[in-house]
């Protein structure tokens, strides 16, 4: 299809310049951020009202930094960082029409995502088999269904690139409407590894600051 | 590409050949009637059909309302049973809100949106059609719960084991239409399976599961439409031309993308809850009861707001049209109506003021909650000065929305009444709240969206309703609603609770039972009548003028019904109330492009949003199946999912298609003609 065709069949130029599809992702983001927001309050107000972490299976008591591995978790959220960086490489190739460069970059965000994934993946058994289960507090309920709603849409993501690298084999991925589309799936993108920035922060980071964690009752740095 | 031979434009897409979407399959473009119906991607298709579920959802919600009010016209009745009377009120409740009023406003969006904006569609016709049967689904799921009810009164499920497992067999929800944590929720330790004991049966999980694909139509939807407003508005169609119908349906749905979430996470929640034995609601093991109030009203009060907004949209187009003058303060009105959905979102604590939330947090939500008064008051006083000095021409629709600002108005005041948290703490879970909240949404929304259906309904099928039964059944539902919740206020002072499903002789309690029972009679019978004229009308109606009410905005400058292309010639806005101008003003506006267009580009039909509305379907009766312990439910639920997915990748795939639409060149030959034959009004 001519890039003419493609111009005056299905896209009259729109009232603000944005395209449909732009515009669509950008409504979609706003309401995540609310669906995202809620999440984290619900997590955050449980943190504040039982400061002291869970029981586990055994009646003791324990504190969620003993859980935290932050070495790991901080590898991770790098690692997430770096594949929104490859994003906006495959989209800025993609508005180029290099075709080749795109699907490099594309594949490398799909493999940092699922190294992102399998770590939380080892992270969900590991900190089940130290006793922290969905059903045994509180704390695991908040962080099991918030992390993992989290881990669904990095999920999502991943699916979502890997059907754009076999599309772009079809040869049907080209002109100025494949630039576009590579370029929703970036904000997608994007957008999942800002909230994870904000996840990392207040429920992993923040347990960390201060002599007693921020929440009072936590334990001091030193493992 | 396939469809490259799709741009020549025709006059009828039978002289092309069939088209073959980006999958190579045929588009089902060449469908007649059923078929035609359950792919097409035509918003008007579509909003006749959210109309007529709409429609169908009323009539579901008011044989329930009535026999709620058939149990409690007496003292110690015993018409319904104690657990049926939950399950009736609970029903009714979420059938009005969900199944009724919202799908009901969004057949108005779509019907009249893109015409109101001089738009050829939606932004994304698919993704609209994907809307309508995602909202079917989870109307089905919802209402489909009441079959697994009467087969358990009949006995049917006796002996299955999984049956007997349950302790509670509410089949359909029994919450209330908040369904209240812990009561919607489990109390106790989970056992190996991961289940803890709950309060209620399977009906919960068919509310919860039928409200998240019910939000996610609905978000769908709006997305569809803050970007087709934003995004496809016509020539010099600036926002502040905008009608004001177009106006509240974008407030309407930025209120529904940024508060619905707040209720999808709630009903994950609580789904994790029932489902995988999490505490999230859990109060035996530290779970807060009070979270789930807080992040269901978050979402309920806007959710106040999205239901109104629309009807108060509707009204603002209909006295402009009967007085014969612009709309007084069209500026303000537009304003407040962004006001009211912005402090919307900041007065949601009101509905809990008797949770004990602390002076501070009670005395800044009685505050906001009265300021919300203000900007709905300057509406109020901004339509009076519509009609003042105007010339009135009294129709059904006008006397519709008439009865809509004085009824709204009556439940305005006893809303402010509750914003006094002193007062509330009186009121609360009394009849006064019913009474209060029946006015706002009956005398105002209903009364505003029969208006609107009473106005458009001739350009909907170009057929005038009859005129005398639309008066007697208006007269009927403004009576009839008025004996009904009249009384409620004072049986609420007097102190009858809500939701209890009897009440004993002696109170002082009886006669304003027996009356507000024989009001709500009258008011149903109302309702039932004027749908009747409306379906006879959309049938075998007398056939009427384009403009058979002298309108002002885009839709009535349109053949009727409007054809499927919308404007044969894409139209310019240069004034506020364009086609009023052109026809009345002293320049004689034009309003439209001189032909020389290459012709309409028509989105072509699709299966698949049916299809992805389908795995929806599945979805929602295998959860349910699956906390009833129904063996392999787990793996229905899976297909389900599967089947959605499909349905949106084969949908992905088979690219947007369409073809060019020749229009006729004297667009308005006919249309001009009818002008002639003066209206009956």
């Amino acid at each position: 299809m001519s890039q003419a065709a493609d111009a005056t069949h299905a896209h009259a130029p729109t009232s603000t310049g944005i395209d449909h599809k732009k515009l669509i992702m950008w409504l979609f983001l706003a309401s995540d951020c609310m669906f995202f927001g809620t999440l984290i309050s619900t997590h955050l107000l449980y943190r504040k009202l039982y400061p002291t972490g869970f029981t586990d299976a055994e009646g003791h008591q324990q504190f969620i930094q003993k859980l935290f591995n932050i070495e790991l978790t901080s590898f991770s959220t790098f690692i997430l960082l770096m594949s929104s960086f490859l994003m906006a490489l495959a989209v800025s190739a993609m508005h180029k029409g290099q075709l080749k460069s795109f699907r490099r970059n594309v594949l490398g965000v799909i493999f940092f995502g699922l190294i992102f994934l399998g770590c939380q993946v080892y992270e969900f058994t590991h900190f089940y088999h130290q006793g922290l289960t969905i059903q045994n507090s509180v704390l695991g309920s908040t962080f099991y269904v918030l992390t993992g709603t989290h881990g669904t849409h990095v999920a999502i993501g991943i699916l979502w690139l890997v059907l754009l690298y076999f599309y772009s084999f079809t040869g049907k991925l080209t002109g100025h409407m494949a630039g576009l589309d590579v370029e929703i799936a970036g904000l997608y993108w994007h957008f999942v590894d800002i909230v994870w920035i904000v996840i990392f922060t207040v429920v992993y980071l923040v347990e960390y600051l201060g002599p007693s964690g921020f929440w009072g009752t936590g334990l001091p740095l030193a493992k | 590409m396939s469809h490259d031979s799709h741009h020549a434009p025709v006059a009828d897409k039978m002289e092309l050949a069939p088209e073959r979407s980006d999958l190579g399959l045929f588009r089902p473009d060449r469908t007649r009637g059923l078929f035609d119906w359950l792919t097409t991607v035509d918003h008007k298709k579509l909003g006749i059909m959210y109309g007529a579920f709409a429609m169908l959802f009323f009539l579901v919600g008011g044989v329930e309302a009535l026999a709620i009010r058939t149990q409690l016209a007496r003292p110690d009745n015993d018409f319904v049973t104690a657990r049926m009377y939950n399950q009736l009120f609970t029903m009714h409740g979420t059938t009005m809100i969900f199944l009724g009023v919202m799908p009901l406003s969004a057949a108005f969006f779509n019907f009249l949106v893109p015409l109101q904006i001089g738009a050829r569609d939606v932004a994304f016709p698919r993704l609209n059609a994907f809307s309508l049967w995602t909202f079917v689904a989870g109307a089905l799921v919802l209402n489909g719960s009441w079959l697994f009810e009467f087969a358990h009164l009949a006995g049917w499920f006796d002996n299955f084991a999984w049956h007997k497992a349950l302790v509670y067999t509410d089949f359909a929800p029994a919450n209330g239409w908040f369904s209240y944590a812990p009561l919607s929720g489990t109390f106790g330790q989970a056992n190996a399976a991961l289940q803890a004991p709950r309060f209620t049966g399977v009906g919960t999980d068919f509310w919860i599961i039928g409200i998240q694909i019910l939000g996610i139509a609905s978000l769908a939807a709006s997305f569809n439409f803050i970007c087709t407003i934003v995004n496809m508005r016509a020539k010099g169609m600036t926002m502040m031309r905008l009608p004001v119908f177009t106006w509240m349906t974008l407030v309407t749905s930025i209120l529904i993308i940024l508060a619905f979430p707040a209720i999808t996470v709630a009903l994950i929640e609580l789904m994790f809850d029932r489902q995988f034995g999490a505490n999230f609601f859990n109060p035996s093991a530290g779970g807060q009861p009070v979270l789930w109030q807080h992040l269901f009203w978050i979402f309920g009060h806007p959710e106040v707001y999205i239901l109104v907004l629309p009807a108060m949209g509707i009204v603002s187009e209909i006295l402009p049209t009967f007085t014969g003058k612009a709309l007084f303060g069209y500026p303000i009105i537009v304003f407040s109506g962004a006001v009211i959905g912005f402090l919307g979102f900041a007065v949601w604590s009101h509905h809990m003021f008797t949770t004990g939330l602390g002076p501070i947090p009670t005395a800044a939500f009685s505050l906001l909650t009265m300021a919300i008064a203000v900007p709905t008051g300057v509406k109020i006083f901004n339509w009076l000065g519509t009609i003042w000095g105007g010339r009135i021409r009294f129709t059904p629709p006008m006397v519709l929305a008439l009865g809509f600002i004085w009824m709204f108005m009556c439940g305005g005041f006893s809303g402010v009444m509750h914003s006094a948290a002193p007062a509330d703490a009186q009121q609360q879970d009394s009849y006064f709240v019913i009474a209060h909240f029946h006015y706002v949404l009956l005398g105002g929304v209903l009364l505003g969206l029969m208006a609107g259906l009473y106005f458009w309904f001739p350009k909907i099928f170009g057929r005038m309703p009859n005129a005398g039964i639309a008066y007697l059944a208006t007269g009927m539902v403004i009576l009839g609603f008025n004996l009904a919740f009249g009384p409620m206020h004072y049986l609420g002072l007097a102190g009858q609770p809500r939701r209890t499903h009897t009440y004993h002789a002696g109170n002082g309690w009886e006669t304003w039972n027996y009356v507000a029972t024989i009001g709500a009679f009258i008011l149903g019978l109302g309702v039932f009548l004027a749908f009747v004229n409306l379906v006879y009308t959309a049938f075998k109606g007398v056939k009427c003028a384009s403009d058979p009410w002298n309108g002002r905005t885009l839709e009535w400058s349109l053949p009727s019904p409007v054809p499927e292309y919308n404007f044969a010639r894409s139209p310019i806005i240069a004034t506020r109330d364009v086609f009023f101008e052109h026809k009345h003003g002293v320049h004689r506006l034009a309003y439209e492009n001189d032909g020389g267009e290459a012709g309409v580009h028509m989105p072509s039909q699709s299966w698949f949003p049916l299809l992805a509305g389908f795995g929806f379907l599945i979805i929602g009766f295998g959860m349910p199946m699956m906390a009833m312990g129904v063996p392999h439910a787990g793996w229905v639920v899976i297909a389900g999912l599967g089947v959605m997915f499909m349905g949106i990748w084969l949908w992905a795939l088979e690219g947007p298609g369409g073809y060019m639409l020749k229009t006729p060149s004297d667009p308005h030959g006919a249309a001009a003609q009818a002008k002639a034959e003066s209206s009956a009004y």
